[in-house]
């Protein structure tokens, strides 16, 4: 069985990280990884405990190219995780052009609804190049229903059919807030093949990929900095 | 002819408390929303046992659809206003395999 690790996690304001560690390893889980920035961008420290198990990253969230390496130079050799919030193309663009970049999230927007990934090959050959994983984020399909689900459901196989032509690293999270957003892996799994996902690569997306991210397999030029 | 059936041993994970049957609307709105009608006859789905206190249940289903059900338990996010996320923690193809008595008895599981 792999090791299965849960990236994408923000912790309520007072919510400790071990205890949602505790709730990822009842699921199945073996690490999580915290991205913890709050509105303005700023980077809150939780009490990690040094505990092995708990990786720190950070979800940059900005409209401006200029403000995005400002704080990709500031953050690069600090925080072990390092990914960009994207939507629009010039951020997503600019953050997969950028190798110290690890993960590109929400390439679409949140829900799925911004510019479609086949208007953005380009970035997807970037991505590939520069050994940027792509985040697929399932709770949209989770959280919604009906008309709703099915736009979600068809982007995602339409972007998971580029993600595979362009040899990208796909990455499968959930957007955790709480332990009511957990969802075990062998669940991951069965969602993920709801977007034609097959299972090796669910599992890949879910363990290897995550796992290389965090131990650097990639980025050789760069020390292992583990919280 | 005899279907080969599958029992999935799952926990819900609640905010709050929830009922019985509560919860076997929403798995059934769930797998209707995601599968459909014929999908979800096909499912063969049926709650046979929950306990609302320690959040741990059984469910049936036929043994062809155990990754859809696992799909549909996924989905499932709120019952009746109330968060919930649901695991399976064990699938067998009989109720004395997946451990349901024993583990009821014995109360929660460890948490």
């Amino acid at each position: 069985m792999p090791s299965f690790f849960l990236l994408n996690v923000h912790l309520q304001p007072g919510m400790p990280a071990d205890e949602m560690l505790r709730a990822a390893r009842r699921f199945g889980y073996t690490a999580i990884c915290v991205y913890n920035s709050n509105n303005n961008n700023e980077v809150i420290m939780p009490s990690l405990n040094l505990n092995p198990y708990i990786y720190m990253g950070i979800e940059i969230r900005t409209d401006s190219i200029t403000e995005l390496k400002r704080k990709l130079r500031h953050y690069w050799s600090r925080i072990p995780l390092i990914a960009v919030h994207g939507g629009e193309e010039k951020i997503n663009m600019a953050a997969v052009k950028d190798y110290r970049v690890d993960v590109l999230t929400h390439p679409c927007g949140e829900k799925w609804k911004g510019k479609e990934l086949k208007h953005q090959i380009l970035m997807l050959k970037y991505a590939a190049k520069n050994g940027i994983a792509i985040e697929f984020n399932l709770n949209p399909i989770i959280k919604s229903r009906r008309s709703e689900r099915v736009r979600i459901l068809k982007r995602l196989h339409e972007n998971l059919k580029l993600i595979r032509k362009y040899h990208v690293m796909p990455l499968l999270t959930t957007n955790n807030r709480s332990i009511y957003d957990l969802r075990a892996p062998r669940e991951m799994i069965a969602l993920a093949s709801l977007c034609g996902m097959e299972r090796e690569e669910a599992i890949m997306a879910l363990s290897e990929i995550p796992a290389g991210i965090l131990t650097r397999r990639w980025k050789k030029g760069r020390e292992v900095e583990q919280l | 002819m005899r279907e080969k059936r599958r029992y999935l041993l799952f926990e819900a994970i609640c905010d709050a408390e929830v009922g019985k049957h509560e919860l076997q609307n929403a798995i059934w709105d769930s797998i209707y929303s995601l599968y459909g009608d014929t999908g979800a006859s096909e499912s063969r789905l049926w709650l046979v046992n929950y306990d609302s206190g320690i959040g741990i249940g059984v469910l049936r289903c036929a043994h062809r659809t155990v990754e859809e059900v696992r799909a549909a338990l996924a989905c499932i996010h709120s019952v009746d206003g109330v968060r919930t996320a649901i695991r399976v923690i064990r699938v067998s193809g009989t109720l004395k395999g997946v451990g349901a008595r024993t583990r009821m008895k014995a109360g929660a599981l460890k948490r």
